[in-house]
């Protein structure tokens, strides 16, 4: 059996976070509503009505193209009408884009593990408006024409895509990105970000596109991966059998974990495109570009670069602390705010911080921990004003209450204990006290040290050096209560 | 005093803000000649007294506010009764197009255009007959039955905006608003003897336009005279934020008061005066250019090279938008739904049983015109020389102000003349169907009858923008001469 080599292509529909949706002033996000509350005459396609542009949409998606390098965003470009009949689409066409979409090429670099980063080329981007969704219920159609006109950007990559592997990877570096630029939610279970792929095989070495199939609605990356390799195996097995691949399209199934023939390609529709004439050209002038431009924030993988550069950190820390915009921010606001070692600044952000932003579900940006606390007490626990323990719960605290780092030392009293007189004062009290201990001591079970240990820290909330404590207490035990006289 | 119904829409105004009338005594006068004439003519699909007499009584309160000197500047339109074709929308009111698959419709707003004259002060007096969709140069297409000429109840008032002009005509109204996509306010307006404007594409908002041809759409106007319509164009005019393609900026002020046409530059097209044009409406129509002349134009002959394009293109463009506009009359989320065994099966019976055949016939022209394979061949190709017809108005008016011609080549037809030849059908839009193409404004105007006594129209056509010289030279003409003024006798 000769090898062969996966060809993939993702057509990804991603769901834009504007306030309102593309035609009309009707709320966009309706994740949490009745169906058909969020409905105008404009998106239900009422007789008579009219689109108006929503221009953040199409900020959003300057932005996106912008952010994969697109090679021309098209000075003016045209919405168009694709038409088809379906009971969810109101006007019996969908406003969409198509001989000049609003962007053409670029690229998403997708780092990977070997070290080796593939280039994913994008063929082109465009915005469209979404359909309204059907509910088979009880031998009934129902629909909720709430989606209808919620803005997305279709993004259409080539077929560079040599693995299932990577079609994840892929994906997982567009969420990052979408949600870095802050266009999308990028939710994949809500919709946010839906993902269509294009597999065909062929024997590797060679250069050839073969016939594709199309695997359609697949909601999660692990989906994704699963379909794609389950596909390229039946594709293969095809082969084998010296059976020819047909472009159908593929449904995939979650529960099942198969794919399903949707339809043959020879049936699709003839779509009747045409330029909308109800909408004017999109016109994107160089003064509106500049604008968008010096909008758009540093990128993840940029990033992660100069973090690794100008920190010294480590490239796990570095794509950690760079998988979200604000964690990043978080982390750099920290870094210059501290006199410390940015790679103990990392450990305490990926760690401590990262669990709090966890158990708390918000972003870095909502703590109540800013980053000139984090300073704050990364500085006190490396002076030994507290120990590192305490300093781990000062954070949560501080994120609890409220209240300052150092407000809360006074306030709690968690100023570490080092005052060896008074240490060792407390030591001889626990020595004098635990006769029947001491005698285990003595009689050469050495292990028990732990347990004075113990007890001296609980005495002092924790706030004491265990290792100063332990050499109180060695020091003790061998000298028979006496110390240093 | 003459009776409330044959006076003009500034007479009737002027009595108004006198006290001599009032808006509820004269909506009254139009609902009761309406019961008198519209059994005849059927002009109307839905009358709206009850939305008339609200409006005319709020239209009294205005006025007398404005006796009392609270109000000082009130439209002329406060309290005047108007009709609007029934391809517009009206909250609440029926609205069919004419077509079955409408039928029982009420939509949940207002279109723009008919918003703007009921905040300045309009009477609502009903919604007018139109071709199904538009789609009609005669009102046959109408699946509720023709509109009959008022001046020969035997012919077509022409359409598709028939049942607007016969409205106007027949003085059931003061003014009404009707649609142009290919000549549908002109042509009626010629056939019925009075004034119909359809402005630049973008002048006034298309925003509850129940779309046939997106880019090619415009609400019109019809009165008996300019000075009446430039009362409803200037109330209307203007951007729209719920219309892209309605123009930013402010309107060019409509001067009125100048009857003097000194340097004045007309352009008679030599495409238009055609073998086949019917020699009364020829004479007519160079009798006109004659006053024009003599009243300071200066008259030019000039050519508009693709005239003869016009149609073939029309007949590519309309239909196409047509075929994605009429897509969502689906029975799915209004209208009548005729159930079928399964969705597909719903869709064909729908469409199938509540289309009239015209609509067939343009949706299926359109959707082959954009079907993969044709495309290049048909719509693109036709937008392509729909470029060459705008050039050719272009490059004429840098040498003349505005081009006058007749509106049709003949004067109004038997009903049921076009019965079998839809292609004669369309002949009729031949003169008025460059302007839509090439979005620049059009008016019509009486200026003389046939040997049957059937009114005779001209068009005059300024670039786009322009209307203000159309108002203009109309004027001065109807000044000048008092074809606006004949009446049917009925």
């Amino acid at each position: 059996m000769p090898e062969y080599e996966s060809v993939i292509g993702l057509e990804t529909h991603i769901q834009l976070n504007t306030r309102s949706k593309i035609f009309c002033g009707c709320k966009a996000d309706s994740w949490e509503d009745d169906p058909n509350v969020n409905i105008c005459p404009i998106c239900a396609g009422l007789p008579g009505v009219l689109p108006t542009l929503n221009k953040s949409v199409v900020e959003k998606a300057v932005l996106l193209a912008l952010a994969v390098q697109a090679d021309n965003i098209l000075p003016i470009s045209y919405l168009a009408r694709k038409n088809y009949f379906y009971p969810d689409l109101p006007k019996g066409y969908q406003i969409s884009q198509y001989a000049e979409p609003l962007a053409r090429g670029g690229r998403l670099i997708i780092p990977s593990a070997d070290g080796e980063d593939r280039v994913v080329n994008i063929e082109k981007l465009h915005i469209e408006e979404d359909a309204g969704k059907t509910v088979h219920q009880n031998g009934k159609r129902l629909i909720d024409f709430n989606r209808c006109g919620v803005p997305l950007v279709e993004m259409v990559t080539a077929p560079d895509i040599r693995s299932a592997d990577d079609a994840a990877a892929y994906l997982i570096q567009l969420r990052r990105l979408l949600r870095w630029l802050g266009i999308s939610e990028a939710d994949m279970e809500r919709g946010q970000l839906r993902c269509d792929a294009n597999v065909s095989i062929r024997i590797l070495g060679e250069d050839s596109l073969n016939t594709k199939t199309e695997i359609k609605n697949i909601n999660s990356i692990e989906n994704v991966r699963a379909a794609i390799k389950t596909e390229v195996k039946r594709q293969i097995q095809t082969v084998e059998a010296g059976q020819t691949i047909e472009a159908w399209t593929l449904g995939w199934d979650e529960d099942t974990e198969t794919l399903r023939k949707m339809r043959s390609k020879e049936t699709e529709a003839d779509y009747r495109y045409f330029r909308e004439p109800d909408l004017l050209p999109i016109r994107i002038d160089e003064e509106w570009l500049l604008e968008i431009k010096s909008s758009l924030p540093e990128l993840p993988l940029a990033r992660q670069k100069r973090f690794t550069l100008d920190y010294g950190l480590p490239d796990y820390d570095a794509a950690i602390l760079t998988e979200e915009r604000s964690l990043s921010s978080y982390f750099e606001a920290t870094v210059k705010l501290s006199a410390g070692d940015p790679k103990t600044i990392s450990n305490w952000v990926m760690n401590d911080v990262l669990r709090l932003i966890k158990e708390k579900k918000i972003s870095a940006g909502g703590l109540r921990l800013i980053p000139k606390y984090l300073a704050e007490i990364i500085e006190i626990v490396e002076s030994g004003m507290i120990t590192r323990g305490t300093g781990k719960e000062l954070l949560v605290n501080v994120e609890d209450k409220g209240k300052t780092p150092l407000e809360l030392v006074e306030l709690e009293g968690l100023a570490q204990v080092s005052d060896e007189e008074t240490l060792k004062s407390m030591a001889m009290t626990i020595v004098d006290q635990n006769p029947k201990q001491v005698a285990t001591y003595k009689a050469g079970k050495a292990t028990i040290l732990g347990w004075f240990v113990g007890q001296l820290m609980r005495a002092t909330k924790g706030r004491a050096d265990a290792k100063i404590v332990q050499s109180i207490f060695q020091e003790l035990l061998d000298n028979d209560g006496d110390l240093g006289s | 005093m003459t009776a409330l119904i044959d006076l003009s829409l500034h007479e009737a105004a002027q009595a108004l803000r006198a006290g001599e009338t009032s808006a509820r005594e004269l909506t009254l006068a139009c609902i009761a000649r309406m019961e008198e004439v519209d059994g005849h003519v059927h002009a109307f699909l839905a009358q709206t007294p009850d939305l008339a007499l609200e409006h005319a009584d709020r239209a009294d309160k205005m006025l007398a506010e404005a006796r009392k000197g609270e109000n000082e500047s009130l439209s002329n339109l406060v309290g005047i009764p108007v009709a609007i074709k029934d391809v517009l929308t009206i909250r609440g009111v029926p609205t069919t197009c004419g077509s079955k698959i409408l039928e029982g419709y009420r939509p949940p707003y207002t279109a723009t255009s008919v918003q703007r004259l009921i905040d300045s002060g309009a009477v609502i007096l009903g919604k007018t007959n139109t071709d199904e969709f538009a789609m009609g140069s005669s009102t046959e297409n109408s699946a509720y039955g023709v509109t009959h000429n008022p001046w020969d109840l035997a012919r077509v008032p022409g359409g598709s905006s028939g049942g607007s002009a016969a409205a106007v005509a027949a003085r059931m109204c003061f003014a009404a608003l009707g649609t142009d996509t290919g000549g549908s306010v002109r042509q009626p307006a010629a056939f019925c003897g009075i004034t119909g404007l359809k402005p630049s594409y973008g002048r006034v908002s298309r925003y509850g336009l129940i779309a046939y041809g997106s880019s090619l759409d415009t609400v019109g106007i019809h009165a008996h005279s300019a000075a009446e319509m430039a009362v409803l164009y200037t109330t209307m005019a203007g951007h729209d934020e719920l219309d892209s393609t309605s123009m930013p900026g402010a309107v060019e002020e409509i001067q009125l008061q100048d009857g003097d046409l000194r340097g004045i530059r007309v352009g008679v097209p030599k495409e238009y005066f055609i073998d086949g044009i019917q020699p009364a409406v020829e004479a007519a129509v160079r009798e006109a250019l004659n006053v024009l002349g003599d009243l300071g134009c200066e008259l030019q002959e000039i050519s508009l090279p693709h005239t003869n394009l016009a149609l073939p293109v029309y007949y590519i463009i309309a239909p196409a938008e047509a075929s994605a506009n009429l897509a969502r009359y689906d029975g799915i989320r209004f209208g009548p739904r005729k159930n079928g065994d399964d969705l597909w099966d719903t869709y064909l019976k729908t469409r199938g049983e509540l289309f009239g055949p015209e609509v067939k016939r343009r949706i299926m022209l359109g959707t082959y015109a954009l079907s993969s394979g044709y495309y290049d061949a048909y719509y693109a190709q036709a937008q392509k020389v729909r470029t060459l017809i705008k050039q050719d108005f272009e490059r004429a008016f840098e040498r003349v102000d505005l081009i006058a011609s007749p509106v049709t080549p003949t004067t109004a037809f038997p009903i049921g003349a076009h019965e079998d030849d839809p292609l004669a059908m369309y002949l009729e839009d031949v003169f008025t169907l460059p302007a839509n193409l090439a979005g620049v404004p059009g008016l019509a105007f009486p200026v003389g009858f046939d040997d049957s006594g059937l009114p005779i129209g001209m068009q005059i056509t300024g670039p786009h923008l322009g209307e203000a010289i159309l108002f203009r030279v109309t004027h001065a003409y109807q000044k000048a001469t008092d074809w606006h003024n004949k009446e049917a006798l009925l």
